[in-house]
């Protein structure tokens, strides 16, 4: 298998750079996505990183649900797979590779955002490179391990479509990635806190604007890891070499357990954080304080503490 | 090489393979023969380790399918019907990305000369022939330089150059002595090609020999047709050694012979010429084919 590793990852690199769409998808839709924003909300300086945030993930969404479900459903159906069954390979390296080759693919996507945002809106260069690359790192695992699970659960590419969809639409508008949860009402409110994506982008906010160090999104990380384990073990399990392999009738409800961590997540965070019917909730009720509390990335805040700050999106 | 006994395989109630047995030994070409849903492909991707059986017994180099699977795929070459591969996947990267899941390989340089795709090695798998495909898809199946090879129809839907080139390195597979199991619809390829065949219909093997044994065995008579310069002579021809039955045509210039003995009709019938003073002007024997054979056995037509 560790031979083999590299060498699917190395062609799985080669195929997606030939292949427009994804080069589309991958680069040019968020960045379609942060100049309309930007210039929608006229999000400038330290507010930009709010819309580098919920851009960056919608990069991660689209890259780990349609870059994941959708090419492995389209390998199966033209037997492209088959053939590789044949072969003393597992599913193991295959799947891993998926979800490498879709991290390499997002990491330059990150640091262009980062330099745009930077060059034009001001935004101040992020502080704490690592903990945002983990960041970014942990969402593109865990939205590429959910991504192979649809894959294998799906019969076919429409099939796929829809139930990406399904994942996908939530994710985008409910998850605060198109629309500010803070604009939301209080009961969608309420329903982000079990959206995976919400957690992904209230921390790639907080680690943008604020230079929050990883250990301070340490549930978040918790949970996105957890979701890549319980994701890449149950697409192994559920894998479908070809498109006639049978499928469990539970199959679906896999999906449900890759979102379990999301959902203690959220019931954790509605019994220590609720939102307010009918007001502006932001995303780290626990961190907003009074205007006069200096909001800065403090060089010495990495030991665990969290500084006060106040939401930064003009909204 | 190959050891199959009693090997049964269900799906839903339905019983798709009914307790077959063979064995392939080693350097044998051993073609599969079938009409669509005789059993054929499940009972090959049971024994390259792709299904598992429901019962019976299957050894294969040694290795259960069922339980070694991982360890058999690395040791045999499979060549699929349809060579499926990415679109915009060039030949060397294939080559080079199949040979890194396998713990012993052949020279990929090597292999595509061999198999006169070398000039290839950079283009696109989209850009290729049908025949081209196959080709590649034949390196693949060699990457691992296996001694037990699996071809699943791997002259389907080419042309008939393509056709020709794929049994032309069939046939030097053969030559070195590599163990062949081939499944095909093209009668003649087995013919040419195959050692022994077994041929399976509803499940069951119902013929498994050479090709030859099988005609002679599935219809012992050949045809014998016998054209003159003058008319035949009026009245009753001699009953030749074997004779089934026999008919004059229009002319009065052909005879039509049918018979299970064909060398001893002939060893008669030319001095029954010569005596008659008429002189021969053709003849052809004509043996039952392989597909003669496969119709009598199971009644319908292999590209059925």
């Amino acid at each position: 298998m560790w031979r083999a590793l590299p060498a699917l990852i190395l062609t799985d690199l080669r195929l997606a750079l030939r292949m427009r769409t994804v080069v589309f998808f991958n680069y040019l839709f968020p960045l379609m996505f942060f100049f309309a924003f930007a210039e929608f909300l006229d999000a400038h300086g330290e507010a930009c990183a709010q819309v580098a945030g919920m851009v960056l993930v919608i990069g991660i969404l689209g890259n780990g649900l349609w870059g994941a479900g959708m090419r492995l459903v389209q390998e199966r159906e033209a037997n492209i797979l088959r053939r590789f069954r044949v072969t003393p390979i597992s599913p193991t390296p295959i799947l891993l590779a998926s979800v490498v080759t879709g991290w390499l693919l997002y990491l330059p996507a990150l640091g262009l955002l980062c330099a745009l945002a930077h060059w034009i809106y001001g935004m101040p260069l992020p502080t704490r490179w690592v903990s945002l690359l983990l960041l970014t790192s942990c969402g593109i695992w865990a939205f590429r391990a959910i991504g192979l699970i649809v894959a294998s659960v799906v019969n076919g590419v429409q099939e796929s479509t829809v139930l990406i969809q399904l994942l996908y639409m939530p994710m985008l508008f409910l998850g605060g990635a198109a629309i500010p949860v803070e604009l939301l009402p209080a009961w969608a409110q309420v329903a982000a806190r079990f959206v995976p994506s919400y957690y992904l982008v209230s921390s790639m906010q907080n680690a943008l604007g604020h230079g929050d160090p990883a250990a301070w999104h340490g549930a978040e990380i918790a949970a996105l890891l957890l979701a890549t384990g319980v994701g890449l073990s149950i697409a192994r399990q559920a894998f479908r070499w070809e498109k006639d392999d049978p499928l469990s009738p539970r199959a679906r409800w896999y999906l449900a357990a890759v979102l379990a961590p999301f959902l203690a997540l959220g019931i954790w965070q509605l019994a220590t954080a609720p939102p307010t019917a009918g007001t502006r909730t932001p995303t780290h009720p626990e961190r907003i304080t009074p205007p006069d509390t200096p909001s800065s990335a403090d060089p010495a805040a990495g030991c665990g503490r969290r500084p006060p700050r106040r939401p930064t999106f003009p909204v | 090489m190959i050891y199959v006994k009693d090997l049964r395989k269900q799906y839903d109630g339905f019983l798709a393979v009914k307790g077959i047995s063979f064995e392939v030994q080693p350097g044998e070409v051993f073609g599969l023969l079938g009409p669509n849903g005789a059993g054929k492909t499940t009972t090959v991707e049971i024994l390259e380790g792709l299904r598992q059986r429901s019962g019976g017994e299957v050894r294969v180099l040694g290795f259960d399918p069922a339980d070694d699977g991982l360890l058999l795929k690395d040791r045999i070459g499979v060549c699929l019907q349809q060579a499926a591969l990415p679109d915009r996947l060039r030949v060397g990267e294939a080559i080079a990305l199949f040979a890194s899941f396998y713990s012993r390989t052949v020279p990929g340089e090597a292999l595509l000369r061999r198999l006169q795709l070398w000039d290839k090695r950079d283009a696109f798998f989209m850009h290729l022939s049908g025949g081209q495909k196959q080709r590649l898809a034949l390196a693949l199946a060699l990457i691992n330089d296996p001694q037990l090879l699996f071809l699943d129809e791997p002259s389907a839907g080419l042309d008939a150059q393509a056709r020709l080139e794929i049994r032309s390195l069939i046939g030097e597979l053969r030559a070195e002595k590599r163990t062949l199991l081939l499944t095909t619809h093209y009668i003649e390829e087995a013919e040419r090609l195959c050692d022994r065949v077994a041929i399976m219909d509803e499940g069951r093997l119902i013929a498994m020999g050479a090709p030859r044994e099988i005609q002679e065995h599935a219809l012992g008579a050949s045809t014998i047709e016998l054209q003159t310069a003058q008319a035949l002579p009026p009245g009753e021809l001699p009953a030749w050694p074997g004779l089934l039955r026999q008919a004059r045509d229009g002319s009065g210039r052909g005879l039509t012979i049918v018979t299970t003995r064909p060398a001893a009709a002939v060893m008669e019938a030319v001095p029954w010429l010569i005596a008659h003073r008429i002189e021969l002007q053709d003849i052809r024997i004509r043996r039952p084919s392989l597909e003669d054979a496969f119709i009598e056995l199971t009644g319908k037509n292999l590209r059925d």
